[in-house]
Order: structure tokens, then sequence, then C-alpha cells
């Protein structure tokens, strides 16, 4: 049961891997960047279940604290690069935001 | 059951990036966050469980839903790039084979019994350093964003 929950994790940070490379829109950038986050958060809360590691689910209440600052920080750069070039792919910027 | 929830949060987050539209995309979204934080219930977790549903599905979502009022709601189709599921798919196995690698000597630590644990003292002294120091230049990043963003707008005013 450990392994194949683990597998789901990796899983799960496959699937945000390829949403963050594969250069599409901004809002599916940030959902990925969210699931790779996630995907961590699943692998300290199961093996904190599995083995016993209680101090992980410490540490994977700091990962949310950052990963919501994270989702602030890039609403607010994806917001400001759509104010400068009226575009949302990152692929098609060709100015400087700031 | 478990299997079941995670199969089930697996799909919807390859259709929260799969489907065109942006607000299915984003229900998709909340949707696999709610299930997340309901499986993080069932595996004894349960104050984690409830972080992950207020904060990814309430308070992460509504921060999106503002950046996609701000923005616009359509996307023009973006150009993907081919080599990113082969880039995934080797994350996905080299991940698994280094795990599967170490999974033997991790079992053993199921055998040892339960130790007290002071959690900040003995195991997150330095790791809270650090992660304060990121946490703080986010705070800074977040602070200097928005003023980019209020002098741009003054600019265009």
């Amino acid at each position: 049961m450990f392994e194949i929950e683990m597998l789901f994790a990796f899983a799960l940070f496959g699937v945000g891997l390829y949403g963050v490379t594969s250069g599409r829109d901004f809002l599916r950038i940030l959902f990925s960047l969210e699931m790779l986050l996630n995907a961590v958060i699943m692998m300290l809360a199961i093996t904190a279940h599995y083995l016993g590691m209680t101090q992980n689910i410490t540490m994977a209440y700091m990962v949310i604290v950052l990963a919501t600052l994270e989702a602030g920080v890039g609403i607010l750069i994806f917001a400001l690069a759509h104010k400068v070039s009226k575009m949302v792919i990152p692929d098609d910027y060709t100015q400087e935001v700031i | 059951m478990n299997i079941l929830l995670l199969t089930i949060i697996l799909l919807l987050a390859v259709a929260s990036l799969m489907i065109k539209k942006t607000v299915p995309a984003m229900i998709s979204f909340a949707l696999m966050m709610l299930l997340l934080g309901l499986y993080y219930m069932s595996i004894d977790a349960k104050l984690l469980g409830l972080f992950q549903i207020f904060i990814y599905a309430g308070g992460i979502v509504v921060l999106l839903l503002f950046g996609i009022t701000i923005i616009g709601i359509e996307f023009p189709k973006a150009k993907t790039r081919p080599l990113a599921v082969v880039n995934a798919l080797l994350v996905f196995v080299i991940l698994s084979t280094i795990f599967f690698r170490g999974v033997d000597s991790l079992s053993k630590v199921i055998d040892k019994p339960t130790e007290d644990i002071h959690l900040f003292a003995h195991s997150f002294s330095d790791m809270v350093i650090l992660f304060a120091l990121i946490g703080t230049s986010l705070l800074y990043g977040t602070i200097k964003m928005t003023d980019a963003l209020r002098s741009k707008r003054r600019k265009d005013v």
C-alpha cells in the first residue's frame, strides 16, 4: 500500500512537471506548480503515516505556507506581464516586464 | 478506497491541464485539492487535510480566480512542447527507481518504537531559518510586484 501510494505521489509530480515544461498559458503553469508542491506534501504525509515519521507533517505545513506565498507572487508576476505585453503565454513575451 | 481516491485525484490533475476552457479546468483543480484533503484525512492527518481544503480549495483557488478576472477568461491556444511528456515520464521513472531501490531500508524504520520527538528543537531548527528566509524573500517579491503593478497602472492613467 505504501509503495503504491508513493507511486501516485510520483505520478502527480510527473504531471506537474509536464505542465510546467510544456509551455502552456500562465494558469496551467500555476496549476502545475501547485501540483508539484502538493506531490511533495503527499509524500511527506504518506511517509508520516506509514513509516511513523510524524515530524514530516510539520514540514508539510511549512510547504503549504510557501505554496500560498508562491501562488501570490505568481499571480502578481503574470498580472504585471499581462499589463505590459497583453500576453498570457510566457513563450510569447518579447519585452521586459519590470 | 485510498487507491480509488488517488486515481480520481490523478485524473483530475490531468484534466485541469488538458481541458481547454478555463472555468471547468479551475473546477477540476479545486475538486482535486478537495479530494487530496479528504485523502489526508483518511490517512490520519486530519489537521493537514483541513489545512489543504481551507488553503488550497479555498484560498488559492479564489486567488487564481482573481487572477483570471484581471487577465480575462479566454486564453489563446499555446504551442505545447512534445518533449515535455518524455521529460515528465523520465522523472517519474527515475523517482520510482530510486524509491524502489531504497524502500527496503525505509521499512526498517517502521519496526523502531516511536520516540518522543521534540519537533522544532531536534528536527527543524536549521530548516526553520531556511523556510523563514524563503518566505521573507517571497513576501518581498509580492510587495515589489504589487508596487510595480501599481506604478504601471498609474502611468497608464
